[in-house]
């Protein structure tokens, strides 16, 4: 297993990159989508919260490397040809940003009625109350299934092999059929995605209690 | 534009691959929430012996994707004399993956019974076996279901990764349909639908059981901190 | 260590008995070098500032809470552990339970099972334990509720009672025990106020019926009125007991003085 890790380390290396890149794309794009659908999801008006309620239930509900395929295979169909790594964040982010939108939703109810009728007594806008009050708190609240969010996106990025994306999961599968060693090789990649993991998990934990208490505001 | 006629004509096949995917998805979960519910039984046992050891397991499970572990299942087991045909190599890597999961919503629920309600107990002279039995199970019981629920939903969901490692379940043989007949909308939707299908039946079935075991008790005791966050 | 059957003639009168009990949390000692001796009949009340340890010699006392050194007796019995070959050892559970049967005890915060009827948290133990009938159990239980006055609740759930409900079927749940002892533990600390009088009253008649009582307690009045004698604890320590006429009107220590203004200052607008 750590031969095959020194022996292999630009390739695997490389494959890690590119799995970080795409999940963290996929996160990051996912977040802005996610937050403005929560929003969506809590409107009054049924016009907005209904599409984005079965936005929503579609993409949670639905296998993620179905989803994955369907993309794959429908792009080409209605005329837009991309890589498929390409492929692979907008899935991942179409995918994210409904799971994101229920972790916000959820967040944002969390926060007492009487800040936002504080504000808002005070003639304070809807867009600045959600600015400046609502989410820097719902950041807060949602740490923790975000950072589960965050780990789960990039567990599933080991699907997007199947649409032959490079990363990690990928380079294993060619080091394995090159060196003969599926065991040593797949145990060596689970061990890099243990490790990225057990990294964010710390990172989000110190972030939680640096967070307790002293909130800054922007 | 949506033709009907492909599906008809390969039904076969999507039945082929829904059979697949219910009976491994089946054994899959069972050995789940029997292999999660030894672990929390051993962690609760001797917590002294057992604690390390099963919170690294529940660590393995969270940090590693579940594709990894069936192609260490199914391509390196052979390498250590252990050759399982595709379909069990998905029920076991079903199983070990997801009792990782359940191993820690049992403790969970486990935890969040007041100590208080089995210190009364025991002043009352009911012994250990039946204050588990009788006052910390039942509770338990009803607050474990819906993350449970949740759990088994996630585990249908991934489940389409055995297509990978060439079951031939739902995922698999809309695959390949789709290349043989050079539609994609038709047999992903259909295909999608069914995965919603079983997912919708075990939602149901997981909020009738919790709204059974709520008979004993008008109102749920709100659990604490959130169900772990579903994904698929 | 004194032995366990060296039955002197005092120990024999006491139902519970305290020899030199301490108990430490970490490097926190909670309680130091308790003596307590309780007499068949007698009401004690043990009070004092939030933190001094009443609440621990209680839990204590009935081994909810393993002390560390002394001896806690119960009708001459040591509770919790044994000799063995010289060492002191913890006794099995079963054990624990056989020395403490005739100890009821009622916590602050009630711990009904929420799973259960307000009748069956009262059979419960009458089925697990004394081995009665479903119907035995169920006649038992109402006349229990009977006692508290709350016969007509009997098929509610926990949840849908008050708080003063929820401990008088507290209450029931260790009485159809059949105690000889009934601990309680800040029975009416977590009640709105309109709700204490209630219990106090069901405790009150307990009291005049002769029930052996040990309360822990911020309820001056009801100290006073009931107690037969008062401990003040402060800072894991018996500071002072005695007669509730001369704890309270002539307190000795300052620490006391200290405690009974306060109490005042707050009690008197």
């Amino acid at each position: 297993m750590f031969e095959i890790l020194l022996n292999h380390y630009p390739a695997l290396a490389e494959g890690l990159t590119t799995t970080l890149v795409v999940s963290l794309s996929a996160i990051a794009l996912g977040l802005v989508l996610g937050v403005l659908m929560a929003f969506g999801l809590m409107s009054r008006h049924r016009l907005l919260a209904w599409p984005c309620g079965l936005y929503r239930s579609f993409w949670r509900g639905t296998p993620i490397l179905l989803q994955l395929l369907l993309v794959y295979y429908l792009l080409p169909e209605v005329g837009i040809e991309i890589a498929p790594i390409y492929a692979a964040i907008l899935t991942l982010t179409l995918n994210t940003a409904a799971f994101q939108s229920e972790i916000f939703r959820s967040g944002i109810s969390h926060i007492p009625v009487g800040q936002i009728e504080a504000a808002r007594m005070a003639g304070i806008s809807t867009w600045q109350i959600r600015k400046r009050i609502i989410m820097p708190q719902v950041f807060r609240l949602t740490l923790p299934p975000l950072t589960n969010e965050i780990i789960t996106i990039l567990k599933n990025s080991s699907l997007i092999s199947v649409i032959a994306v490079t990363e990690l999961m990928r380079v294993s599968e060619q080091i394995a059929s090159r060196t003969f060693q599926p065991l040593e090789t797949y145990l060596a990649a689970a061990l890099l995605y243990l490790a990225v993991n057990l990294v964010l998990a710390r990172v989000s934990a110190y972030l939680e209690r640096r967070m307790v208490g002293g909130l800054a505001t922007e | 534009m949506f033709d009907i006629t492909i599906l008809w004509e390969t039904r076969e096949l999507i039945l082929q691959g829904l059979w697949n995917t219910v009976w491994i998805c089946f054994l899959g979960c069972l050995l789940a929430l029997s292999l999660g519910l030894v672990l929390a039984a051993l962690r609760l046992a001797n917590p002294r012996i057992f604690s390390y050891p099963v919170a690294c397991y529940v660590e393995l499970c969270r940090g590693i994707p579940l594709l990894i572990l069936l192609f260490l299942l199914y391509y390196g087991g052979p390498s250590i004399g252990l050759t399982l045909s595709a379909s069990v190599a998905g029920v076991v890597g079903i199983g070990l993956y997801g009792a990782g999961y359940f191993a820690e919503i049992y403790r969970g629920g486990f935890k969040s019974v007041p100590k208080g309600h089995l210190e009364a107990a025991r002043m009352l002279g009911i012994s250990p076996w039946h204050v588990l039995t009788r006052i910390q199970i039942p509770q338990m019981a009803r607050l474990i279901v819906p993350p449970s629920t949740n759990q088994l939903i996630i585990l249908v969901k991934e489940s389409a990764l055995i297509s990978i490692i060439s079951v031939d379940d739902l995922t698999k043989n809309a695959t390949s349909i789709v290349n043989q007949t050079f539609q994609v909308i038709e047999p992903y939707l259909a295909v999608a639908l069914l995965y919603w299908l079983i997912i919708e039946l075990i939602a149901r079935g997981g909020y009738a059981l919790e709204k059974r075991l709520a008979n004993r008790q008008p109102r749920p005791i709100e659990p604490r901190g959130g169900t772990r966050h579903a994904h698929g | 260590m004194p032995m366990v059957d060296s039955t002197t003639s005092t120990r024999q009168k006491a139902i519970v008995e305290a020899q030199g009990v301490s108990k430490q949390f970490g490097d926190l000692e909670v309680l130091t070098d308790i003596d307590f001796r309780l007499s068949p009949s007698e009401v004690v009340c043990v009070i004092g500032p939030s933190g001094s340890g009443k609440s621990t010699l209680l839990r204590c006392l009935a081994f909810l809470e393993p002390y560390d050194h002394g001896s806690v007796y119960i009708d001459s019995q040591l509770l919790g552990y044994e000799d063995s070959g010289g060492k002191r050892v913890r006794t099995s559970e079963k054990r624990v339970d056989e020395v403490r049967a005739p100890v009821g005890m009622v916590f602050q915060h009630f711990h009904l099972w929420p799973h259960r009827t307000a009748l069956e948290n009262v059979t419960e133990a009458l089925r697990l334990v004394n081995g009665l009938s479903r119907r035995e159990a169920d006649e038992e239980g109402m006349a229990m509720l009977e006692q508290v006055g709350l016969a007509d609740r009997a098929g509610h759930f926990p949840e849908s009672l008050s708080g003063g409900q929820k401990q008088r079927v507290a209450i029931a749940r260790a009485l159809a025990m059949k105690p000889r002892v009934m601990f309680f533990d800040e029975p009416t600390s977590a009640l709105d106020p309109e709700l204490v009088g209630e219990v106090l009253e069901v405790m009150n008649k307990l009291a005049a019926d002769g029930m052996t009582m040990v309360v822990v307690t911020h309820e001056m009045g009801f100290a006073a009125k009931v107690a037969d004698r008062v401990i003040f604890m402060d800072q894991g320590r018996v500071v002072e007991s005695g007669a509730p006429d001369k704890l309270f009107r002539h307190p000795q220590s300052e620490r006391l003085q200290q405690f009974l203004n306060t109490w005042r200052e707050r009690h008197i607008d």
